[in-house]
């Protein structure tokens, strides 16, 4: 049979399409650019038959890149959760990001996905600086029946949580979810802060929360975040606002950790496990997909 | 704000300045630059192809006027597109002192409306202006405690009561009559909400805005251009923008893609959680900044 070798030519064009459309899904300039450069290494010298679509090959080749990126190590929340309760010991998660993109929110949807699954919960107010924060926490509480431990505005947030791990210690509860005030990396004094409230309160996991809509600044948050306190997952936001979701694929590349769950509405269940075959279908667009737009909140 | 696409298009600048030869190759390795410094500060990627486009052909073809050498040339066709990308002239927030003005604040989810709702009030405090503010959003918990809390700080009164959000404006108008200036906060709402969409129509139509404002997250990708598009559709014209959150890493590109869809001005940008945290919005001096130029 007949060979041909792909040389750069062969791909230009087809690369330059690809490198637009990412573009236009979020995905970082830079992460996108490495992901070129990736599949112009595999690509170039491979041998191919008359028969074989180069177009489709390419278009193979990006796919399963961004697979890779988007399938590291999965984290089991509920099996540590499990694990954690044969030990007679609350898990303890804490949530960090910068302001808006959906912590509150966040954790009361996570409290009433574990509710559902026979978990005990509680909150902890842990955002003491925010106007309304304490409030809006203690609404999602009500509506969803969990308990949320609370000190007063301006306290001291590695003190609400702690005392919220001593109450969930207390009264054998499986799960405490704390939320924490946004902030941007900028600010050292609030970074400082975050530092530490995970050093007093220990969790087992520190979830990083991302807002689909985000461009490059994905990157830079993530790996902020990530040095300051160490990142254990990340959940994704509004990706029901007919995102693409790039910013998964660019935080996934910045801080090489997996993506637990996205945010997909304004009800309590409206948050879905992360599937990276589905998401690389969204990201082409090749699937459409349509999220319910009935608010509950 | 945008320090690290200041420096990208500084270094793309300079190369220019540089040059020993300003050839057709230089110019294209100088619009690449262009390119990726605006690429990466978030700007709409068909915005920055047309752009750059544009720049090329005009660096090309034109000849430098009387005076300015061709790299200088080169410079003021970069700097001229920009700053026709964000509208020429500084715009300031026109508040007419001898009749009631009333501003709607709209925008996504979580892009900091309520904040800037109390930040606009203590904005014309200051200037003077006897401010009031209703809060329109029903959905998110304690949305009104988040403002109260805000406006308390700096006393001005807010009305909210538990009704839909059509009939709570309906009666804050009524009750602050007396007020010159009435700031609606509402809920945040994206593109694909078609009955929030529709919702906002109503709140329109009942308050008849002197001004309606847009606030848009300073850290939004490519979502910005359609997100505009869909708000303006709702609602009309759009008279302002805010861009929030430009304290952070965020380079504010997507506002730029979202002022060229809507056009729209940039007139404040929020630098800050504190109520004091608004600045005017000033295109010439921002983009001359951008570009390492110093005033023009």
């Amino acid at each position: 049979k007949k060979e041909i070798v792909i040389v750069e030519e062969d791909i230009e064009d087809i690369l330059e399409e690809l490198r637009i459309e990412l573009l236009e899904a979020d995905v970082a300039y830079d992460v996108v650019e490495k992901l070129i450069e990736n599949i112009k290494n595999e690509l170039i010298g491979k041998k191919i038959t008359p028969e074989d679509n180069i177009e489709e090959i390419t278009l193979m080749a990006i796919k399963n890149a961004i697979k890779n990126i988007l399938s590291q190590k999965k984290i089991d929340i509920y099996k540590i959760i499990e694990e954690n309760r044969k030990k007679g010991k609350p898990t303890v998660i804490v949530f960090v990001g910068i302001n808006g993109t959906g912590k509150t929110t966040t954790i009361a949807k996570l409290a009433y996905k574990l509710k559902n699954k026979g978990y005990s919960v509680v909150l902890a107010a842990g955002d003491t600086f925010r106007a309304g924060a304490i409030e809006q926490l203690e609404k999602h509480g009500k509506n969803i029946g969990v308990r949320v431990i609370k000190h007063k505005h301006g306290a001291d947030a590695a003190a609400v949580i702690y005392d919220a791990i001593e109450h969930a210690k207390a009264k054998k509860i499986d799960v405490v979810l704390a939320d924490t005030a946004g902030r941007q990396a900028t600010n050292i004094n609030l970074m400082d802060e975050m530092k530490k409230i995970v050093r007093v309160t220990k969790p087992d996991l520190v979830i990083f929360v991302g807002d689909a809509l985000t461009g490059n600044d994905a990157i830079y948050q993530a790996e902020e975040f990530d040095k300051a306190v160490g990142i254990d997952g990340v959940i994704l936001t509004k990706v029901d606002a007919d995102a693409k979701g790039g910013a998964a694929l660019s935080i996934g590349y910045a801080i090489g950790k997996p993506i637990l769950f996205l945010g997909v509405g304004q009800r309590y269940e409206d948050l879905i496990e992360f599937d990276p075959e589905w998401f690389v279908k969204k990201l082409f667009g090749e699937e459409e997909i349509r999220f319910s737009t009935e608010r509950e909140f | 704000m945008l320090e690290k696409m200041s420096e990208n298009l500084t270094k793309a600048i300079n190369k220019i300045k540089n040059a020993m030869f300003v050839d057709k190759k230089l110019i294209k390795e100088v619009v690449k630059d262009i390119q990726k410094a605006l690429i990466q500060a978030d700007v709409n990627v068909r915005l920055v192809l047309n752009l750059s486009k544009e720049i090329e052909r005009r660096t090309l073809e034109e000849e430098p006027p009387k005076g300015l050498s061709k790299k200088e040339h080169i410079i003021k066709i970069v700097y001229e597109e920009l700053v026709k990308l964000l509208g020429e002239e500084a715009k300031p927030l026109n508040i007419d002192p001898k009749k009631q003005n009333i501003i709607l604040l709209l925008g996504l989810q979580g892009s900091g409306k309520t904040t800037t709702a109390a930040k606009l009030a203590r904005y014309l405090q200051k200037k003077g202006y006897r401010p009031a503010l209703i809060c329109a959003d029903t959905y998110r918990p304690a949305a009104y405690e988040q403002l109260k809390q805000l406006a308390d700080k700096i006393h001005v009164p807010v009305y909210w009561d538990n009704k839909k959000p059509e009939e709570i404006v309906k009666e804050g108008l009524e009750k602050f009559k007396k007020a010159d200036v009435i700031i609606i906060d509402t809920a945040g709402r994206h593109k694909e909400e078609k009955g929030l969409l529709e919702e906002m129509k109503r709140i329109k139509a009942i308050t008849n805005p002197d001004e309606i404002i847009l606030v848009i997250d300073g850290t939004i990708g490519q979502q910005a251009k359609i997100q505009a598009k869909a708000f303006k559709e709702a609602v009309g014209d759009i008279g302002s923008i805010i861009v929030t959150k430009l304290d952070g890493s965020a380079k504010g590109g997507g506002a730029l893609s979202a002022v060229a869809e809507i056009k729209a001005p940039i007139k404040l940008i929020g630098v800050g959680e504190k109520i004091d945290d608004l600045e005017e919005f000033n295109p010439k001096k921002f983009i001359a900044r951008l570009l390492g130029l110093g005033d023009i």
